[in-house]
């Protein structure tokens, strides 16, 4: 049975959101520092987290939202019914820039060794181990002979299957995606500008009705082909300058 | 509803074109393919326009296709027009599309839609140039959405928003132009780095690279466009037995900034480039 049974799925929400949890969240910008870089002004982070919100983070909120689905399997005897690796070949397919998606399959690989310890015997991770058997894997970090590393599991897919272990509903998790950035972009800002906490977590507060539009575009997702794909030109360019930027402090 | 197809039948290319707001105009043809140039039979694109474009290549054909002149969508007053391409490249088959600057004016609403299907070994190059406003214009909204798939999987789904929201910090900020060069089906050469500039290598064989830029000289991609076309039309073809038919990339040209007007000038599309008649000399392997 699971090992974590009798938490009320509030409790596990609140777990996820905790930037105290050992997921590598503190090396993690959500694309701030790359757009600093690029010449940002300070004063437009709440406009550069709110982009995001209409963007990139529905695209993240709807891979997790449909992976949660999928994961839980109640069409999974159907012929043609999405696997979790059509639902990371749509997030893939969304996520044109490879520095982005080596982001997020790094930090998906610390949220799988949480997702191991904490429900290795939850059926929703045994659907993970069975459509994506040798992503994220200790030993298969590394394409031999070359110098990328080997696909892993995006951060959102592991999330939407912790959610499916966690019992978090779909709303919570596409809330928890949304907030999880904005917090990130927040954070990140006091270590790169001069600025007031208070006035950060302001931001965040006011970011409250664009979280609340990815929860109302993405929650309700069930199939992959409809996962959202607002792309971000300038963020992804910022992202892949950064990725080959050796002097910083997030890694991105 | 404008069509283009290209089938090799009985180790002849054929042609198969119908005529739309856009009509095809066959500029050459060998055994395998075609070059065909597309030119509007009128004013595009006004309010209420709706130009669909299909295309389809056969197993093993090839087609260049050729935009005679550059687009504008005009100040809509109100009301809208639509863009949609829909690609279909068999097993072994080669599209290249060379799109010239497609011009939202000010007032101007319009929603793109690119839908590619490639086959097994088949291979798309895809130009497009996005321009919001024509000079000293803020430019109408657009929407611009790409969806291709490889063998049945997707390889790039991508929605660009380029409405009023589009000057927001990390979406386009104060850029208006967006060049992109897609390859898909096989994985083309680096590009080198360039300020404004990223190269994408996509999850499935394929790349994007996408220029963004104050105006339509800056940051062009004619230099990429070239050096993907010529190694689009080097690469071996599964199942060809035969050298590849493929043109070979034409000799740089510098792109019209600006739209021509958009009347019928069957006179005037660009020269088009003769191909060799012979088959090309086989790389030394």
């Amino acid at each position: 049975m699971h090992q974590v049974t009798g938490t009320h799925p509030d409790v596990l929400l609140m777990l996820l959101a905790d930037a105290r949890l050992p997921t590598g969240g503190h090396t993690q910008s959500a694309g701030l520092e790359p757009a600093l870089r690029a010449g940002m002004a300070p004063r437009d982070v709440p406009a550069y987290m709110a982009a995001r919100l209409a963007t990139t983070v529905r695209v993240e909120a709807g891979t997790a939202v449909v992976a949660r689905h999928v994961a839980l399997g109640p069409a999974r005897a159907a012929d043609g019914a999405p696997t979790l690796a059509d639902v990371r070949a749509a997030w893939a397919a969304r996520t044109p820039s490879p520095a982005l998606r080596e982001t997020s399959e790094r930090l998906g690989r610390g949220y799988l060794r949480l997702l191991r310890r904490l429900w290795p015997d939850h059926p929703a991770l045994a659907v993970l181990e069975e459509d994506l058997p040798t992503r994220g894997r200790r030993g298969a970090l590394t394409v031999a002979g070359t110098a990328r590393p080997a696909a892993g599991v995006p951060r959102p897919l592991v999330l939407g299957v912790l959610a499916a272990c966690a019992g978090l509903d779909a709303v919570r998790l596409a809330r928890l995606v949304a907030y999880d950035d904005a917090q990130t972009v927040a954070a990140a800002s006091l270590k790169l500008e001069p600025v007031d906490p208070a006035e950060t977590t302001t931001w965040v507060l006011a970011a409250g009705p664009d979280i609340d539009d990815v929860v109302a575009e993405v929650s309700h997702l069930t199939d992959p082909d409809h996962i959202p794909a607002h792309g971000a030109p300038l963020m992804e360019q910022w992202a892949e300058h950064h990725a080959r930027t050796t002097e910083r402090l997030f890694s991105a | 509803m404008t069509r283009i197809e290209v089938d090799v039948e009985e180790g002849r290319a054929r042609c198969s074109l119908s005529t739309g707001l856009l009509s095809p105009r066959v500029l050459s043809c060998d055994d395998t393919g075609a070059r065909v140039a597309l030119v509007a039979t009128g004013a595009l694109l006004l309010a209420g326009d709706a130009v669909r474009i299909d295309v389809r290549v056969g197993p093993g054909a090839w087609l260049h296709v050729v935009e005679t002149s550059g687009t504008v969508a005009y100040d809509a007053r109100g009301g809208t027009a639509t863009w949609d391409v829909t690609i279909a490249v068999a097993a072994g088959g080669t599209l290249v599309w060379e799109g010239l600057p497609f011009i939202v004016a000010a007032g101007a609403d319009v929603t793109r839609a690119t839908t590619a299907e490639l086959g097994t070994g088949a291979t798309l190059l895809l130009r497009e140039t996005l321009v919001l406003g024509r000079t000293g214009e803020v430019g109408g909204d657009l929407r611009s959405g790409m969806r291709c798939t490889l063998a049945g999987r997707p390889a790039l789904v991508d929605d660009l928003r380029l409405d009023a929201s589009r000057t927001a910090p990390g979406i386009l900020g104060d850029e208006r132009v967006v060049d992109s060069v897609l390859c898909l089906g096989m994985r083309p050469p680096a590009t080198a780095p360039s300020p404004g500039r990223a190269h994408l290598d996509l999850d499935l064989p394929g790349a994007l690279v996408r220029s963004l830029g104050r105006d339509a000289h800056t940051g062009s991609l004619d230099a990429v466009w070239g050096q993907w076309l010529a190694h689009v039309a080097g690469a071996p073809r599964p199942g060809a037995a035969e050298p590849p038919a493929v043109p070979h990339p034409p000799p740089s040209q510098p792109r019209p900034s600006q739209p021509r007007p958009s009347q019928p000038r069957p006179s005037q599309p660009r020269p088009s480039q003769p191909r060799p008649s012979q088959p090309r000399p086989s790389q030394p392997s």
